[in-house]
């Protein structure tokens, strides 16, 4: 498959549809014990909340360092997409020149989370931890159906996920492990490309 | 379809019938996007419809073109800037098409938004502001911000977009962002078409030099808004992140181009501040402020010097300058022609490289020279009401001084003119001779002399030219040998490489006229450095601070890293040498549009002062390459003034060598026709300004 096209999936080969969970949530009438009991086969991916290996590290972003160059966000979507993209990059830089510093410049990383939420909530296991790449919490976008209950799930504000709006399905931080445009695999192009070493993978 | 590099469409827009359109900006990437784009585009929609003398730049037949560029948003260091033309109001005695440019987020966030640039024609009947998210443009209601300075346009226009949600994810279409609008606007000045009024973006990225801010004025825009969620194609993405890769690496003895910010929070006046950048860039020239910290967003340049008063006036105290560099800012006015001391004052590390006098004074400065005269004062024929004379020498003198500019008031109505016309509407324009150091068209100095490319290129652009990569090499002026400085040099300057005598500055006797200032060499050298900026600063975007490198940093400078940058993104396979056609092709293009509005080599011409002892008085970078006839060496060339007949013959030289009329300075037909100019050969020749062979 072209990598371009790695995300475009043919919706016949998904094994929960996006009809079929919307279906499946309006008829549920209590709770998610209900839901998880009337859909077996449908829901049977979500993992158990006490099951999460740790992350290998997360990317954690210093702002007292950051110059808001936005390299960070380039080179993020160059590695995953091909194209730079402020809308697909997985790391989100925010900059306001009329704040005060340190708070002009605020940037927002995935933080691996010990117990992800958007791994735990997500409806088809799209949200999954990728053991073969340092347990890094990721989206597989062949499962996602983009119902962004990742989205509402996420421990911190602003989310910590992306939204693919070609594809409708979220995309987040994976430290690069599916970068295919990544100058410097088994390294995260974020940290790689910050001037500043505001940027820093922590492990 | 767009290629690789570009959004594909241009956004015109004209306040006049409100209509918005777009235009396929294929169509005009022969001419390199962004300024050789914006070029094309007044030639066809401002100078070949005909009717109109193209003398007035507040006529709403101007347009104001403001672009990006193949590389912006790509995360190219020294790639991040926005790129201004039109008519300038600045200009003078006639406004000269010229070009602008400034720093931050507004360029690329154009492109993410699917636009290559946005041209405005016309004039709307109300104070208006152009509102664009993605492919959505509207032209709004801006009364609410008519009056307001550059700062306070740009937090209301925040404020009425985010309204209380300025930090979480907002959907916009079907997309999300957590980015603020980027904003380029103007203040009270351009609202009052002050012809210095700069376009203001941020706390301090300004093209300040032009007058655009006026041109906005005049058509009752007050600001335009961009929000782009979108993305564009590069040609080869791992090449692009390898490309980055390699520029960054440090490079031995000289580092690499990253960073190095001081890291220090905002500790008061006269401490490091920590920094900010355009998007894309390594350098972080851009200062990030605290609540009691001046020098918002400021990026060291002119501002940071703008109320720097020095001997024989007493000494400006650092923490009024500091404050100080907000002024220009908030006000929208251009540093260099309001500035109170010169560019950039500081102690030179030599004697031999220290002005011998104020450099590139600006109305600040001339003012109180006519006030210690006599010449101006209170309740004189030339009232100095309403700015405190007696208070010169402080922070609250510095304040009054920009309001009064930004208002037009009192004496403020005339220095809102520009500082030449200033001098010509007190009946004093002869100071052009002697003190007023402004050498061509209504600009201030900058470090036009002595190494005079600088200011042949002011003379045949329209506008200081403010291009510093020549002078960067030459800091180390006196230091090494000579002739194996210009041998290292020169290796940038292709097709150019094989001519040292390019950079001989000898400029006494027939030596100047051989191989100096006045032979063809030296117009080998102006022409490569408008080809150059034609193409690679204006329409490229690389900024002044990083481009061209003329010590080539073990490869990863001139003429080697343009092509491969540009190559990676666009796909297109250029050489160096193809880039400097493109730029040729650009200028001679604009060549022809001023020279529709007049321009020949009759009134080509410096002030007089650029003809007498004392012209590079305040000259940088003195210590000058010269030629004696057989051997090399540095000399302190501060002494450097022009001849008449030196300027005159290098003229012929270098008309020549664009294919220019040698009598009149017109583009010949056979020139205008190499480059697919035919069109432009045909309407010169019906306004009889086609040169002969």
């Amino acid at each position: 498959m072209d990598k371009n096209d790695k995300n475009k999936v043919n919706r016949k080969n998904d094994e929960l549809s996006r009809r079929q969970f919307l279906i499946a949530s309006g008829t549920s009438v209590a709770g998610s014990v209900v839901i998880s009991g009337a859909t077996t086969g449908l829901l049977a991916q979500t993992p158990s909340a006490d099951k999460y290996p740790k992350a290998k590290g997360h990317i954690e972003h210093d702002n007292k360092l950051c110059s808001g160059c936005l390299s960070c966000m380039i080179a993020c979507s160059l590695a995953h997409e091909g194209n730079p993209s402020m809308s697909l990059s997985r790391v989100a830089i925010s900059r306001y020149v009329f704040d005060d510093y340190p708070q002009d410049i605020l940037g927002y990383t995935c933080q691996q989370c010990d117990e992800p939420k958007c791994v735990e909530k997500c409806p088809t296991g799209a949200c999954r931890i990728d053991t073969n790449n340092g347990n890094v919490r990721t989206v597989d976008a062949k499962k996602c159906i983009g119902c962004q209950t990742c989205f509402k799930s996420c421990s911190f504000t602003p989310r910590r996920l992306a939204w693919n709006s070609t594809d409708k399905k979220s995309v987040k931080c994976d430290l690069c492990a599916d970068a295919p445009n990544n100058s410097k695999p088994g390294t995260q192009a974020c940290v790689n490309n910050c001037p500043q070493k505001a940027l820093t993978f922590v492990s | 379809m767009a290629s690789p590099g570009f959004a594909g469409k241009i956004l015109k827009v004209d306040l006049t019938t409100k209509k918005i359109e777009s235009i396929d900006s294929a169509k005009y990437e022969e001419f390199g996007g962004g300024y050789g784009t914006a070029i094309a585009l007044f030639w066809d929609l401002c100078v070949a419809p005909g009717g109109w003398d193209l003398q007035d730049a507040f006529d709403p037949r101007n347009i104001v073109s403001i672009m990006n560029g193949p590389l912006t948003g790509a995360g190219i260091p020294f790639a991040g800037r926005t790129s201004v033309s039109g008519l300038s109001p600045q200009g003078w005695p006639i406004n000269w098409f010229t070009k602008s440019n400034f720093g931050g987020d507004f360029s690329p966030m154009l492109k993410f938004a699917g636009w290559d640039g946005v041209v405005v024609r016309g004039k709307s009947s109300k104070p208006v502001y152009i509102n664009i998210i993605d492919d959505k443009v509207t032209i709004e209601d801006a009364s609410k911000l008519w009056g307001l300075d550059t700062w306070e346009t740009q937090k209301e226009i925040v404020k009425l977009q985010l309204g209380q949600n300025k930090s979480d994810w907002r959907a916009v279409g079907k997309e999300y962002t957590l980015r603020k609008p980027a904003i380029v606007c103007t203040s009270q000045a351009g609202e009052k078409l002050s012809r210095i009024a700069s376009l203001q973006h941020g706390g301090g990225a300004a093209a300040g030099l032009g007058g655009f801010g006026g041109v906005f004025g005049s058509k009752n825009l007050k600001a335009i808004a961009v929000v782009g969620t979108g993305s564009f194609k590069v040609a080869n993405p791992k090449a692009l992140m390898e490309t980055r890769d390699w520029l960054t690496e440090p490079v031995a003895g000289f580092g690499g181009a990253r960073g190095g910010a001081p890291k220090a929070k905002p500790a008061g006046i006269g401490a490091p501040q920590p920094k900010n950048s355009c998007v894309g860039c390594t350098r972080a020239c851009r200062t990030r402020a605290g609540a009691d910290t001046p020098g918002r967003d400021s990026d060291g340049c002119m501002e940071t010097t703008w109320y720097n008063v020095h001997p024989p006036e007493p000494k400006t105290k650092p923490a009024d300058e500091a404050k100080a560099t907000d002024l220009p800012q908030k006000y929208g006015l251009n540093s260099f022609d309001t500035c109170f001391g010169g560019v950039m004052w500081f102690d030179a590390p030599t004697e031999a490289l220290k002005p011998a006098t104020p450099e590139a004074p600006g109305a600040g400065w001339y003012i109180k020279r006519l006030y210690d005269a006599g010449i101006i004062g209170p309740g004189k024929k030339v009232d100095t009401a309403p700015l405190p004379m007696d208070k010169y020498d402080s922070y609250e003198f510095a304040e009054i001084f920009a309001k009064t500019i930004a208002n037009r008031e009192g004496i403020g109505d005339l220095l809102a003119e520009g500082v030449v016309r200033f001098a010509e509407k007190i009946g004093r324009i002869d100071d052009l001779n002697t003190i007023l150091r402004c050498p061509s068209w209504g600009y201030t100095d900058h470090w036009a002399m002595p190494e005079v490319s600088w200011a042949y290129g002011d003379l045949v652009d329209s506008r200081d030219i403010c291009n510093h990569d020549l002078q960067m090499p030459l800091m180390s002026g006196g230091r090494g040998d000579a002739e194996a400085w210009v041998k290292q040099v020169v290796k940038a300057i292709v097709p150019y490489n094989d001519d040292p005598f390019i950079l001989d500055s000898s400029w006494k006797d027939e030596q100047a006229y051989k191989t100096g200032i006045y032979s063809e060499h030296k117009a080998k050298l102006v022409a490569w450095r408008m080809h150059y900026q034609a193409f690679y600063k204006e329409s490229c975007l690389f900024c002044d601070w990083g481009y061209a490198s003329y010590t080539n940093r073990n490869g990863k400078g001139t003429p080697d890293a343009e092509p491969r940058i540009y190559n990676a993104i666009t796909g297109k396979n250029i050489s160096f040498a193809d880039g400097i056609e493109i730029g040729r092709k650009a200028w001679t293009l604009r060549r022809a549009i001023v020279v529709m509005q007049g321009r020949n080599k009759k009134n080509e011409k410096f002030a007089g002062y650029m003809y007498r002892p004392g012209a590079s008085a305040s000259g940088f970078t003195n210590n000058l390459p010269v030629y004696d006839g057989t051997n090399w060496k540095w000399q302190n060339c501060v002494d450097l003034y022009f001849d008449d007949k030196g300027v005159e013959t290098w003229k012929t030289h270098y008309y020549k060598l664009e294919g220019w009329d040698q009598e009149t300075g017109y583009p010949t037909r056979a020139t205008l026709e190499s480059l697919g100019l035919k069109r432009v050969a045909d309407i010169l020749q019906k306004n009889k300004k086609l040169g002969s062979v």
